[in-house]
């Protein structure tokens, strides 16, 4: 572990870093969604006068 | 036999359902091409995140990442550090990128016709289209071949996963163009990174550090953690992927499509910054697959392909249960790169390769279609040359050298065309054509008996720094033959 460390830094780090993003982008990414679509449907009312 | 059961099954079948419903869910809000092809530039920040994590991560990527593991121990990581750092440099600095999204355009080619004239922005869309599908060419192959060695299906059955698989994704992205994408990008990088993160704890709890190392140490030295000291790699092997790289950051059509669909630079930008570290993970976790392949089978296992080392070692470490998340996973990876890739070169072919058709303005409803019609026809070229062409060589290797026909000269017209006011039509058209005939005649030679030896002489790395250099010294020397004229810089600090 010790003569490697780089590694083993790295390997630590991508399996907490992977796991906290994830967790992260999954609550967040719904939101993102969400409001996406909503100013997408705004958009299309606005530009055809009725929702497609 | 592997472990994959009927309880796996059930998994990967309702992922699949799920994914399916969600994509087709969103094609009522395709309203206009820009909304097909850049989702209306409505993506905020953790969404554009997801999708290009998932874009970027494939069941061929997966396959070679632990192939060069297996090849290369820990060094051969060594392209996914490279690519993190160039990532965060460039979401930090903007450099290039934020020219690109400031001028408001769907492609790059779009932005080199303000600047190079409409030629450049034809020539460049057809570079683009060629060296992206002879890239992704390979990807339904590679993703079929997992499968079908960790599910313990029979070969036979190759051609039918397959067309199943490509079928499934055809279907959402030509209703929903990059709003599916988007969407069921999201839906795969949670089921993904599921499946990743348990795999890997799996094997460094199952296998063990100590073991692995060990592995690394035994088969390769001090090689296997130091890619200048490696036989096989070396300071060619870090020279070709610093300029791959950072060119596949500039201008790779899947990571730009996130950074212009965004709904604004900043948002783009903080996409760029926050998903680099993934670009680390991308190589070194499926790199710890392949290490533990190494550690656990003799070639004899897997028929001494290298690129099957990891899916047979899978098939039988993985118990039941987890195979299935493993399997849904690796779909997933695999659905959302298949899509993503279709609809961003769908988006040059209409918008670039057709723009001298278009005569006068297409309505929203037949630009639309036309979209539909060329995923389709991507659709079917994936799975006939899917079906025919034979990898020679490392996987990542064909995928370096097929990506630099493009990006060599793309990321040089990059540069040029936001920075270099003396840059003009000559020196693109010259930077294009060495960028594109380098990689390509050696393609060429690596598959002619007669000449085989001199591209093992010369090698993919060599060839590929050639690319880049030849391409960006043919931009200069080009740019200067022409007679000096009123050339714009687009955005940067000179008007």
């Amino acid at each position: 572990m010790t003569e490697h460390w780089f590694w083993w830094l790295l390997a630590v780090a991508c399996v907490v870093w992977y796991s906290t993003i994830t967790v992260y982008v999954a609550i967040k990414g719904v939101r993102d969604i969400k409001s996406m679509l909503k100013r997408l449907a705004a958009n299309n009312i606005t530009n055809n006068g009725q929702p497609k | 036999m592997t472990n994959f059961s009927i309880l796996d099954g059930s998994i990967v079948g309702i992922y699949l359902l799920a994914t399916m419903i969600a994509g087709i869910m969103v094609r009522k809000y395709v309203g206009k091409v820009e909304h097909f092809l850049i989702a209306g530039r409505e993506m905020d920040l953790y969404l554009g995140i997801a999708s290009l994590a998932a874009t970027e991560f494939g069941v061929v990527t997966c396959m070679y990442t632990a192939q060069n593991g297996y090849e290369f121990g820990f060094a051969g990581a060594t392209p996914g550090i490279i690519t993190a750092l160039a990532m965060f440099l460039v979401g930090v600095t903007g450099f290039c990128v934020r020219p690109l999204r400031d001028a408001g355009v769907m492609t790059i080619p779009e932005l080199f016709e303000k600047r190079f004239g409409p030629r450049v922005r034809w020539a460049a869309g057809v570079v683009i289209v060629l060296g992206g599908l002879l890239n992704m060419g390979v990807f339904l192959r590679i993703g079929g071949e997992f499968l079908v060695l960790v599910c313990g299906f029979d070969v036979q059955y190759l051609e039918i996963a397959m067309t199943v698989l490509l079928l499934a994704v055809a279907v959402y992205t030509i209703l929903g163009g990059m709003l599916s994408v988007l969407v069921t990008d999201f839906l795969q990088f949670i089921v993904m990174s599921v499946g990743l993160i348990l795999v890997t704890v799996l094997i460094l709890v199952n296998v063990g550090w100590s073991t692995l190392t060990e592995a690394v140490a035994r088969h390769y030295g001090e090689g296997g953690f130091n890619p200048f000291v490696h036989p096989k790699m070396g300071w060619p092997y870090v020279l070709f992927n610093v300029f791959l790289n950072l060119a596949a950051v500039l201008t790779w059509q899947t990571t730009i499509a996130r950074l212009l669909a965004a709904k604004d630079t900043a948002t783009g930008l903080k996409v760029y910054k926050g998903t680099s570290f993934f670009f680390v993970c991308r190589f070194l976790i499926p790199g710890i697959w392949g290490i533990a392949a190494l550690a656990t089978l003799s070639p004899g296992v897997f028929g001494g392909n290298t690129l099957h080392a990891m899916p047979q070692f899978l098939s039988t470490a993985v118990p039941v249960g987890l195979m299935g998340i493993l399997v849904a996973a690796m779909l997933a990876a695999d659905m959302s790169t298949d899509s993503s890739y279709m609809i961003t070169w769908a988006g040059v072919i209409y918008n670039d390769i057709l723009a001298p058709f278009r005569k006068t303005k297409w309505s929203e409803k037949r630009g639309i279609l036309w979209n539909r019609l060329i995923v389709a026809s991507i659709g079917f070229f994936l799975l006939f040359y899917g079906l025919w062409y034979p990898v020679k060589g490392d996987l990542w290797t064909y995928l370096g050298v097929t990506g630099t026909i493009y990006l060599s000269s793309m990321s040089v017209l990059l540069v040029a065309c936001c920075y270099w006011k003396r840059a003009n039509s000559w020196g693109a058209a010259a930077a294009i054509a060495f960028g594109a005939v380098i990689p390509v005649a050696f393609l060429i030679i690596q598959q002619v008996p007669s000449t085989k030896q001199i591209a093992e002489s010369i090698g993919p790395y060599y060839s590929g720094i050639a690319a880049y250099l030849f391409a960006g010294a043919a931009m200069v020397v080009g740019s200067l033959m022409k007679p000096r004229g009123n050339n714009k810089i687009i955005g940067g600090t000179r008007s």
